[in-house]
């Protein structure tokens, strides 16, 4: 008997104009929105790789000129790659920084990065699409348009009564309703998803490994866990309101809030913007303490009886502090000059004093940045991602907003997947550190002047990235899905007592 | 005929829709309000602090002398903000607000034009304001096809479309009366809300409204009755050809779903994608390669020597490299702005779009506004180096040698002569660039109200 009724639920579903009408927009869309997200990473792609061969051109044919101190202002260029999953969810893969100098002066994060971009800037006021936010418009809309009349319209033409002739529990029917349905709305999702992944597969440049499918089978899940859930919010209308008028206009009010109006309205409530005017506090602060650095380095030189006396060694070890107030970030410059790359006989003497004065001067530069470091993460924390996360939070108590964390979460174009980039910076910039300290790089001649061997860069520690483990990407977005799979439960059971109780 | 209006909007009132209608528009246009009260005065404050910096500045190097005023020119020109700023975001963040002048220049001032990239740090999730675009375009009009959807089928399925025919009344009286029942009924919430909204913006004491910003509000009023009219003859057409309202409501979901919510971004994206652009390397690289070319060519420029041939050289030098500077970033800025317009041009299919980019210029805000922005900066370049022209002729003890410190006149210049920059908006101008849009617009609605009375006018009961 159950089986019976899956079948006929099939059957109805599948044999509508609103099925094929829903699977020919969706189809459209999502293939014509692919190709060009596609076209638009494989552009990102190929921008990338010239970034980072420009890079390493640069590092070997300009710098070769430069002593290690240069590191300090110059720093080490590190490009991030665009997230090929970021098609489906672009996240922030687009919007944020991707290119990043590691110097062991200053620790890096989202907010020091820069942004190579080829692209035309303007073309940003352009609202920008991807195939989650189609997802989450029109398979929502499909679930709420198959489902308003699931239990209304049976009211209405007298057949649920027949049906309740039968011995079936009411519960089946309920479930028998909900699995016909959900398995004719999983067709178009899964068919436009095929066409997707053909489309994926027929570009070149773009390669998916194993992770990643399984990635965007996350993805799909969550899918189907919204479209569920759209689809029993239909079903609970329906069983309340039992017309079927009333019902489809009360879903496409619900819908519109749910979408549309809710997550554009609490963001324009709420100011989830930057909070840049508590900026200032932690710059002062951070500008102290290289100050610090600046009089501990005039203390050293001043008790140095060699350096305190000579003249015209200035070029070589003075420096001055650049900063940048909107990083908080300083750089101690070594006073460009041209007399860097070779050292004069005169100075010879006092070369051995020098190399004291950086092996002391290193170390401090190093360990104030850490100390800055201790003012700029908490600073960073509460201008940019306290908002964030809390518009974050508010979007969430729309099934919408909930999807699309966790869809991110799948593809890791969100914020920890980003920061999970710039955690591997830090942590190439330690490495860099402990290079410097194994091989005494800071007490070397090499380190403030390229007179007599050139700095071969290619010996320092090099930067490699790998995407966050599936493990990962699971474990972030586990908790919206449980939410989004609660939701499900609680409603399905608030069907069930409407239903069980009503009459028919 | 008004009988039947009647009806419909007694019919309307007393319905669901109607109810969640006035509550929805009034949650969002309270919003609205409450955002543009919180926000706008920040950023005219904002406005008002940067232009004053930007005067000093002017009227310090106006004190300094005229060659001063020539070599650092009058500080960056900033663009004003919209008081309707509330009917139209217009994508403002991504605009850049001013124009500037390049740093560590060493002859003329010339303009440039900055990117901006503010979002670059923001971790934040995507931001679409609630502003008028939004409410009329996706709410307002989703909302017009709910009103309409069954206006004719409903009625077919209850049999009441044959009883209403049966009397003496022409099909088109039935049909305008039906349009008109739910135009009224749809405006009525409209109205309310949009009333609420516009005594909340008017009655807070830091803004002000002129009686220009109303004359444009009432032509963004008149051009949102044009767009609900032009879903409701679109529920108006679907629900005379379909026999069921259930099937009209879903052709008409699909319909708004492909063409409001989706087109747009598709199109932009498609049209944007495959247009090939001009970076911001290869700009430079353009630049350099004119720069060094002048430089060969001007190579005595660089001696540093004061008489007077050499001064005229290196005079001649500074001008060039301006004249040449500035008209390469006009034509890259032109560049980029073509590319964009062309993009959004083709999105003009989609009537939300069309709402959006006559509510943009109307408003004053969104890229036009920008374009605009950068004509007026342009303008007042050139009266700019008039006036330095002016007054270095004016000075007899100047050896008149543009571009050179030692050739021009060090006179110190009365800072009220030198002109101001004006940011100026001209409702007539604004007019001209929609009208081809407006009449698009238009023509929609007229095709979809024919199309309605051919449906309703052949259908059988």
């Amino acid at each position: 008997m159950f089986l019976t009724l899956i079948r006929r639920e099939l059957l109805d579903n599948l044999m509508t104009f609103r099925f094929a009408a829903a699977v020919v927009i969706m189809l459209l869309l999502v293939v014509a929105n692919t190709v060009v997200l596609i076209k638009d990473y494989e552009q990102r792609l190929a921008d990338y790789n010239t970034a980072v061969k420009t890079h390493r051109q640069e590092l070997q044919q300009e710098s070769n000129t430069y002593s290690y101190a240069m590191l300090g202002p110059w720093g080490m260029h590190v490009d991030r790659p665009p997230n090929p999953l970021s098609i489906f969810n672009t996240g922030l893969d687009k919007r944020l920084g991707n290119e990043i100098r590691v110097s062991h002066t200053f620790t890096p994060t989202i907010w020091d990065a820069d942004k190579s971009e080829a692209e035309n800037p303007l073309f940003n006021i352009l609202t920008s699409i991807d195939i989650v936010l189609i997802f989450q418009g029109i398979l929502s809309l499909l679930a709420l348009i198959f489902a308003y009349d699931a239990i209304a319209g049976e009211y209405e033409h007298g057949t649920l009564r027949l049906v309740l002739s039968h011995p079936v529990g009411r519960g089946y029917i309920l479930f028998a309703k909900y699995i016909g349905a959900m398995v004719c709305l999983f067709v178009p999702l899964l068919v436009s998803l095929l066409l997707m992944l053909i489309l994926l597969t027929t570009s070149a440049m773009i390669s998916l490994n194993t992770d990643d499918f399984l990635r965007i089978g996350g993805i799909v899940l969550m899918s189907l866990v919204y479209l569920s859930l759209f689809y029993l919010i239909g079903m609970l209308i329906s069983a309340i309101t039992r017309r079927t008028s009333t019902a489809l206009i009360l879903s496409m009010f619900v819908w519109g809030f749910l979408v549309l109006v809710y997550p554009n309205l609490i963001l324009t409530a709420v100011d989830t913007a930057p909070r840049t005017d508590t900026e200032s506090a932690a710059y002062h602060q951070v500008k102290q303490i290289w100050e610090e650095l600046e009089r501990e380095c005039g203390q050293f030189l001043r008790n140095d009886p060699v350096l305190s006396s000579a003249e015209g060694l200035g070029d070589y070890i003075y420096g001055a502090i650049s900063d940048e107030p909107s990083r908080l970030v300083f750089h101690h410059l070594r006073r460009a000059s041209s007399d860097l790359e070779t050292i004069d006989a005169k100075f010879e003497p006092y070369v051995p004093h020098v190399q004291n004065y950086f092996r002391f001067f290193g170390p401090l530069t190093v360990n104030t940045a850490e100390r800055t470091w201790l003012i700029r993460k908490p600073a960073f924390e509460t201008i940019y991602i306290q908002p964030a996360n809390r518009g974050r939070m508010l979007l969430k108590f729309s099934p919408a907003g909930l999807y699309d964390a966790a869809t991110e979460a799948w593809a890791g174009t969100d914020l920890n997947g980003i920061q999970d980039f710039f955690t591997a910076t830090q942590n190439y910039r330690q490495a860099i550190i402990n290079y410097f300290h194994d091989e005494k790089i800071f007490a070397s001649r090499q380190w403030f002047s390229s007179d007599q061997s050139a700095v071969d860069w290619d010996t320092l520690p090099q930067f490699s990235f790998q995407r966050s483990d599936i493990g990962i990407n699971a474990k972030r977005a586990v908790p919206d899905l449980f939410l989004l799979l609660t939701m499900n439960v609680l409603l399905f059971i608030a069907i069930f007592l409407v239903f069980v109780k009503s009459e028919v | 005929m008004w009988h039947i209006t009647k009806r419909e909007i007694y019919n309307n009132l007393n319905s669901l829709r109607f109810a969640l209608t006035t509550v929805l528009l009034l949650a969002l246009m309270v919003t609205n309000a409450v955002r543009h009260i919180r926000e706008h005065p920040k950023r005219v404050q904002k406005y008002h602090d940067a232009v004053t910096a930007s005067m000093n500045l002017l009227t310090s190097r106006a004190d300094d002398s005229l060659y001063t005023l020539a070599h650092e020119g009058p500080g960056t020109l900033y663009k004003k903000p919209s008081p309707l700023h509330f009917c139209a975001a217009g994508g403002e963040a991504f605009l850049p607000d001013r124009v500037d002048s390049p740093s560590g220049s060493r002859g003329f001032w010339r303009l440039e034009y900055p990117d901006v990239n503010i979002n670059m740090k923001n971790v934040g999730p995507d931001v679409s304001q609630v502003d008028w675009t939004f409410i009329i375009g996706y709410i307002l009009s989703l909302i017009a096809l709910l009103f309409t959807f069954d206006a004719i089928s409903g009625e077919r399925e209850h049999g009441t479309l044959r009883l209403t025919l049966a009397n003496a009344i022409p099909r088109h009286t039935v049909l305008i009366g039906k349009f008109l029942g739910a135009l009224v009924s749809i405006t009525i919430p409209f109205m309310l809300a949009m009333l609420v909204n516009l005594l909340m913006i008017s009655s807070a004491n830091e803004i002000h409204l002129s009686t220009e910003a109303w004359g444009r509000l009432g032509i963004i009023l008149f051009i949102a009755l044009l767009y609900t009219c032009l879903f409701l003859a679109l529920g108006l057409l679907v629900s005379a050809r379909v026999q069921r309202s259930a099937v009209s409501l879903v052709i008409l979901l699909l319909t708004w779903v492909t063409f409001v919510a989706f087109m747009p971004s598709t199109l932009a994206a498609l049209a944007s994608g495959f247009s090939s652009s001009m970076s911001r390397h290869e700009y430079s690289d353009r630049y350099g390669q004119s720069y060094h070319k002048l430089r060969r060519t001007w190579r005595y420029a660089w001696y540093q020597s004061n008489d007077e041939k050499m001064l005229r050289i290196r005079g001649e030098w500074h001008t060039k490299i301006a004249v040449r500077g500035e008209r390469l970033a006009g034509e890259y800025l032109t560049f980029k702005i073509t590319q964009v317009q062309r993009a959004r041009s083709i999105t003009s299919i989609s009537p939300a779009a069309l709402l959006q980019h006559l509510f943009e210029a109307f408003a004053g805000t969104g890229l036009d506004r920008y374009q605009q922005f950068t004509e007026n900066a342009q303008r007042y370049a050139r009266e700019y180096r008039e006036f330095i022209v002016d007054m270095e002729r004016g000075d007899p003890e100047s050896r008149h040698i543009m571009g050179v410190r030692e050739g021009m006149s060090q006179k110190p210049v009365n800072p009220e002569a030198v002109p101001r920059f004006e940011d100026t908006r001209n409702i007539g101008k604004d007019f001209n660039t929609a009208a081809t849009k407006l009449l698009l617009l238009t023509l929609f609605v007229i095709v979809l109200l024919a199309g309605a009375y051919l449906a309703f006018v052949r259908v059988e009961i």
